[in-house]
């Protein structure tokens, strides 16, 4: 059976062979999940709030959760420090019900992968959604076009960025890491790759910065997130025509560009396309990065003696401290797993954050170890099992990829992109700045500003000397 | 050269004014206003989430739930995963979808009340929330009304050797001051309880710590695993007594000693569905909702009456002269200040209400308390009025009363779902309140021992929920 994927290719291989499903209790024809699972249609829902009351006996087997108030949850310590709550979550409650969050807890790495790598059974739910508006436009990200282009142009920039934004600093002798370089950095590329032109980045860094604060529980930053996209389409309306009629190399001409079958791209989309990819695990990985590194300094030392550990301290950080520490999943269909009945649409939690320091799997979880070799040394995908290793899970929240793992037709994962690009980055700014280390006095921390924000260090003051 | 960071102020502003907002707790209002949230461009209210969780929204819930009503009918709550349904309405066009609008167990009460007719739809919540539900009214009911007026007058007379104790009954100069909770509405529903249930006399404290417990295991907090425990030492018992009760039914007695009738359990043990014996778990359970619906409502009604009514010094003269008037108290407090806020459902498909869109399986609050505050049912919802015109103050409905500008209220809910207890929880609240007001003479609020409101005089508000305390002065001669 092949199956027509959304680029108008044909996918050869869907796993597990459509021919070995039970496909009598289908009411239509499959469609295609997100990486690439033949999803089974919805069943007809009528009636669905009829229950025989056998089903109904074994939600009955509950588990207490006197150990963890919910409200913890929501609280504001536990957007300071949640590793403790995580801790009680995962040693304590495999599926913490969260009768406030009206939610269920996974903390466990086994488990929460499993929920990451089930796309038949939990969709993940695009930003556009939380926003309420799932018709604003159309999300080019997996547009092969849009891939390459990305990909070249951030391999073309990576380096050059960051040798300028330290020019802007180099000569002072002392910078806030956090500030100038790790939240800028991820932004200026960005900026890069979609070739902004340069009187225009406030303006862009502002609407970006806006949008992406916009699509959680948050009312106003909602309010001010619609108005940003709404503004930001705007701007990018002229600017898509004119790469249109003279496209370049950048990742806009490649969108204006794009042969879609239900219309060209509108500056709508190229908003939907900013709105679903994001910056943080790249600013939010090189802050932790160089906080854990500034604070361990046996680490950096061993870091600025052997350059090849920069890619494997990148590693270890996404396993120590990602920025995003939970992914939200929502439950196709009523499905049991982890002990509970979980019903249709469910929100099922997935801590990456807790899984990440989860102690069946990594010895010492706590510990920030640049050399662990318990950690496996690819793209932190969280399902990947490479050599036996398992990886740090820190890309949660983007939707997984619905290309085959190894094609030849597709650019790097942007899984690897990243890891790439911030290790360049690192080592451009380990090339410039010599001995490092935290300003006197300074006792950086690493905390989400707001509720479910990024889990991020905000400021890193240092001193160095300058090549 | 230092080059500035374009967005270093934003960065700034954030990270400054989200760590005030996230340690201010939300300002304590003047009732009946809410506090500022932002707004929209347009100007309509913002309302964060999170107020849902903060003592200001407990105490003073109402005038939030109108910004909802008024801007956001059907409210979308991210922070909690959930929609509010709040207009009257609306909450009762889904109270009798049962099928658009499914109860199927995902509630937090699930797991302390056990299997109940709550949590089943359709044919089989009909089958047996009739079983249940016909002994709570007509015949049965009026069989035990002079027990329930008995179990009143008994535990009121026991207030002269409290007296002699001096804590919650204390006599000062000819003035008696009494704890309405403790000396009588926490007990008394709970005892009418378990005289219908058919409990032994002497089972009956175990039975109110295990009701207490029960009661504070609901909300699914640490206190959840005492409400489990307590679930499970309640079937253990009562599972043996219904196993002996099938043996050897047991049987009410009037005044005289004449047999009216068997007790509840007794009557459940040899009910048949499909020829079926109901289970004795099926039939725990469901005792275990009649404990649990029958006691904590019941007294938050009977406190809530006497702290409003006693309040409103014109109506409470009136109704204290003339104690029929009780039934049109209990309808209006069950109206201004309800204490159950609520019921949940889940959508069963996708839909699309007051333009918000509802995937399939979301839960959905209906806001019971909101219902009753909605301006555009009831004139001036936030005066408490036992002569309000537009209300309906007759027997509660299953389908619910509108007509001829009259309402009922939403507490009980309606449709299929319509509580089963609504009429003996009637029958309770208003005869308990007339034996107290016949037992005590010129009652008034005993204002220096009752909790004040922010600004320290005047009566704190009912909010949500009921009053936990109720101190009154009454003379003796």
């Amino acid at each position: 059976m092949t199956l027509p994927r959304a680029d108008g290719l044909t996918l050869q291989n869907p796993a597990p062979a459509a021919d070995t499903l039970d496909t009598s209790l289908w009411v239509g024809p499959p469609t295609l999940g997100r990486n690439g699972v033949a999803v089974a249609p919805r069943a007809v829902t009528k009636g669905a709030g009829y229950r025989s009351y056998e089903v109904h006996q074994r939600m009955r087997v509950q588990q207490s959760t006197e150990k963890l108030n919910p409200l913890r949850l929501v609280s504001p310590e536990f957007a300071r420090d949640p590793y403790p709550t995580f801790e009680i979550l995962r040693e304590n409650y495999p599926c913490y019900r969260d009768w406030i969050g009206n939610s269920y807890w996974i903390s466990r790495y086994d488990d929460v992968t499993s929920v990451f790598v089930d796309d038949a059974n939990f969709e993940t739910r695009p930003k556009l959604w939380f926003y309420g508006d799932d018709a604003f436009g159309r999300d080019l990200r997996s547009e092969l076009p849009v891939l390459f282009s990305q990909a070249a142009q951030m391999d073309r920039h990576a380096i050059p960025v960051a040798h300028a934004l330290i020019d802007g600093f180099a000569s002072d002798g002392h910078a806030d890491l956090a500030i100038a370089f790790a939240a800028r950095y991820p932004l200026e590329l960005l900026a890069r790759v979609l070739d902004i032109p340069a009187q225009d980045f406030d303006l862009f860094v502002q609407h970006y910065w806006t949008m992406q604060r916009g699509w959680d529980w948050d009312p106003e930053a909602e309010r001010d997130g619609r108005q940003a996209m709404r503004d930001f389409a705007n701007y990018f309306r002229p600017l898509l025509e004119a790469r249109r009629r003279e496209p370049g190399e950048d990742m806009i001409s490649a969108i204006a560009t794009l042969d879609l079958p239900d219309g060209p791209a509108t500056a709508e989309d190229v908003v939907a396309t900013l709105l679903e990819g994001d910056h943080e695990t790249l600013h939010g990985g090189l802050a932790n990065l160089w906080f854990l590194l500034l604070t361990h300094p046996d680490q950096l030392d061993r870091v600025v003696k052997e350059r090849r550990l920069v890619r494997f301290a990148w590693l270890e950080t996404l396993r120590h401290s990602a920025p995003v520490l939970t992914a939200r999943r929502f439950a196709r269909h009523e499905v049991e797993r982890f002990g509970f009945l979980l019903p249709e649409g469910a929100l099922v939690v997935s801590a990456a954050g807790a899984a990440n320091r989860d102690p069946r799997i990594f010895a010492e979880p706590h510990r920030f170890i640049v050399e662990r070799k318990d950690l496996c040394p690819r793209e932190p995908r969280g399902q990947y099992r490479a050599d036996g290793l398992p990886a740090g899970i820190a890309f949660g929240l983007g939707k997984p990829s619905r290309f085959p793992a190894l094609p030849e037709d597709r650019p790097r994962s942007l899984y690897a992109l990243t890891r790439d690009t911030a290790v360049a980055a690192s080592n451009v700014l380990l090339d410039r700045l010599t001995h490092l280390r935290l300003s006197a006095g300074a006792a950086p921390t690493i905390r989400s500003l707001r509720l479910g924000d990024m889990h991020s260090c905000w400021s890193l003051p240092v001193t160095f000397g300058a090549v | 050269m230092t080059q500035a960071c374009p967005f270093a102020q934003t960065l700034e502003r954030t990270a400054r004014g989200d760590a005030d907002r996230s340690a201010a707790e939300f300002p304590l209002m003047p009732v009946g206003q809410a506090c500022d949230m932002g707004r929209a461009a347009d100007g309509t209210p913002l309302i964060d989430p999170r107020v849902f969780d903060s003592a200001e929204f407990f105490r003073n819930p109402y005038p939030y739930y109108r910004i909802m009503r008024d801007h956001y009918p059907v409210f979308r709550d991210k922070l909690h995963n959930c929609y509010y349904v709040t207009r009257y309405d609306d909450i009762t066009r889904c109270y009798f979808d049962d099928e658009g609008f499914n109860t199927i167990p995902k509630g937090s009460s699930s797991g302390v009340l056990g299997n109940t007719q709550l949590e089943l739809s359709g044919i089989e919540h009909k089958r047996r929330r009739n079983l249940y539900g016909q002994h709570l009214v007509g015949q049965s009911l009026e069989a035990r009304i002079p027990i329930i007026e008995r179990l009143a007058d008994s535990m009121i007379s026991a207030w002269d050797d409290l007296a002699a104790e001096g804590t919650i009954v204390c006599d000062q100069g000819g003035v008696r001051t009494v704890e309405i909770g403790r000396a009588f509405a926490n007990e008394f529903p709970i005892s009418v309880v378990c005289g219908v249930l058919g409990f032994p006399e002497e089972a009956r404290g175990q039975f109110y710590y295990w009701y207490n417990s029960m009661m504070s295991g609901l909300g699914g907090s640490e206190t959840q695993k005492m409400g489990l425990e307590a679930r499970q030492d309640l079937e253990d018992y009562v599972q043996g007594m219904v196993e002996e009760r099938r043996v050897r039914p047991t049987y009410l007695y009037d005044r005289d000693g004449k047999a009216v009738g068997k007790d509840v359990i007794s009557k459940l043990c040899e009910t048949k569905i499909d020829g079926d014996y109901l289970s004795t778990e099926e039939i725990t359970s469901n005792i275990a909702l009649v404990v649990g619906g029958g006691g904590e409502t019941t007294r938050g009604a009977i406190m809530n009456m006497w702290y409003l009514l006693l309040q409103h010094g014109d109506q409470s003269g009136r109704v204290l002269a003339d104690e029929r008037l009780w039934d049109m108290v209990f309808h209006e407090t069950l109206r201004h200040s309800t204490p159950i806020g609520g019921q949940p459902r889940h959508n069963s498909f996708d839909i699309v209400m007051h333009g918000q869109r509802v995937p399939a399986g979301s839960l959905m609050n209906m806001v019971d308390v909101s219902a009753n505050h909605d301006e555009r049912i009831f004139k001036d919802p936030e005066r408490f009025d036992v002569f309000r015109p537009d209300l309906y103050t007759g027997k509660l409905l299953r389908s619910g009363f509108a007509s001829q500008g009259r309402h009922s209220h939403m507490a009980f809910g309606v449709g299929p779902h319509l509580c089963p207890g609504a009429w003996i929880a009637h029958q309770e609240a208003t005869i308990g309140s007339r034996v107290l007001s016949r037992r005590m003479k010129n009652p008034r609020i005993r204002v220096d021992r009752m909790p004040k409101d922010v600004d320290g005089i005047s009566l704190a508000p009912v909010g949500l929920g009921s009053v936990r305390e109720l101190w009154l002065d009454y003379d003796l001669a």
